[in-house]
């Protein structure tokens, strides 16, 4: 059932239905870019029930100007990083990816490619992982990333060059599983 | 050592990106830290109770009768408008007949929802009969009756007070709903009479 203006001023009044509504609709969404940006479960499900404490306060000041999942969508990355921040994980935002130890370890657990990509993003420094998720997966563009993290475009480029070649080892072992491959496909995320 | 190129890559991040995940929370702990933080009111968790049907039902009832109560127990009522007020009472519950059955003065209903509509038809029918009567009764009224009427609503609104006290612990229960309720609808029938221009007089209904 979609989400429509009368749901959301029962939610702004405290209904608790509109509000269980509202987060059945986006949770599955904005829980995953939570995820990402933290690369571990605990720490993701601790910062999702902050990002959906603001969504909550922040609900009266909810214009109508873009959709309600993109609104919400910005919040969540928004808090994220700033938890993110709060414990440190960004503090090396601009140093170099060099950890490459990880590139001899095997990956004892390949049942599922969804596993392999979340391991081997929780593998990117926080940084890296950031602009990776933030570019390639939720679509921001480098200068709204270098807005969020507060690094130049160009720092965000490279860290998401970084971050998709090491991506491209940790993730060797998915081709002799047979991933299906789409020809001349162009890259699809915005530069 | 081997590597996805860049367009298997780009294949992988696609499918991630499509990729439904389950929530990372539990409603129940999302909702408790909403409570917490007074983000989810309580008042509309009694609201979605209160439009149960059969507590619609239940206040309905109450509301009428209540409402019967305090007509009948209001002061300046000459003898002569008991007999007024009995019919009124016969009137209001054969407004019910058309959704039921009588047999011997005694209506029964066939479903809930005859009960329910006949309810709702008998509730709207008193208060429509309240507000023309305080609309259009004429006779002595005295300024002794406004401050009863005052201090009946003054008692009213303590008892009021306690329901949604009782509410605000056990939001839940029918009994204090049923109670709450009944408390408003009679509060609302005092005020309409409190608030008729002295001289008037509420004959009965």
């Amino acid at each position: 059932m979609p989400f429509d203006q009368l749901d959301l001023k029962r939610a702004i009044a405290g209904d608790e239905r509109a509000m269980q509504r509202l987060w059945s609709q986006h949770a599955p969404h904005i829980d995953a870019v939570v995820r990402r940006l933290c690369g571990d479960p605990e720490l993701a499900a601790d910062v999702s029930q902050e990002v959906w404490m603001q969504i909550f306060r922040a609900l009266p000041s909810y214009r109508g100007d873009s959709q309600f999942g993109t609104w919400a969508h910005r919040i969540a990355v928004n808090r994220t990083l700033n938890a993110l921040r709060k414990i440190r994980r960004l503090a090396k935002l601009e140093t170099d990816i060099e950890d490459d130890s990880a590139l001899t370890e095997q990956d004892t657990d390949r049942t599922f490619l969804a596993e392999s990509i979340d391991k081997a993003m929780a593998r990117l420094s926080p940084g890296a992982r950031a602009v990776f998720v933030l570019h390639d997966i939720e679509g921001f563009t480098h200068g709204e990333i270098g807005e969020e993290l507060g690094i130049t475009p160009g720092g965000s480029k490279s860290q998401l060059f970084k971050a998709r070649a090491r991506l491209r080892k940790l993730l060797a072992h998915l081709v002799d599983e047979s991933i299906p491959v789409g020809k001349g496909k162009a890259h699809v995320a915005p530069v | 050592m081997s590597h996805l190129s860049e367009d298997q890559l780009d294949q992988i991040i696609a499918g991630e990106r499509a990729r439904e995940q389950a929530p990372l929370n539990e409603w129940r702990t999302i909702a408790a830290r909403a409570r917490e933080e007074g983000l989810i009111r309580e008042s509309q968790s009694r609201t979605s109770v209160s439009r149960q049907p059969w507590i619609q039902a239940a206040a309905a009832m109450l509301l009428l009768v209540g409402g019967i109560a305090i007509g009948r127990t209001t002061i300046a009522i000459p003898s002569s408008a008991q007999a007024i007020a009995g019919r009124g009472t016969r009137e209001a519950g054969s407004v019910g007949v058309s959704g039921g059955s009588t047999t011997n003065g005694i209506t029964s209903f066939a479903s809930v929802d005859d009960a329910s509509a006949t309810l709702e038809r008998a509730a709207s029918d008193y208060q429509r009969a309240s507000a023309f009567l305080a609309a259009n009764s004429s006779g002595p009224t005295t300024v002794d009756s406004s401050g009863i009427y005052r201090t009946r609503l003054a008692a009213l609104d303590k008892v009021n007070n306690a329901m949604e006290s009782a509410l605000r612990t056990a939001p839940h229960d029918p009994v204090i709903n049923q109670y709450y309720l009944a408390t408003m609808g009679a509060r609302v029938a005092t005020q309409q009479m409190a608030a008729r221009p002295v001289g008037l007089a509420l004959r009965g209904f």
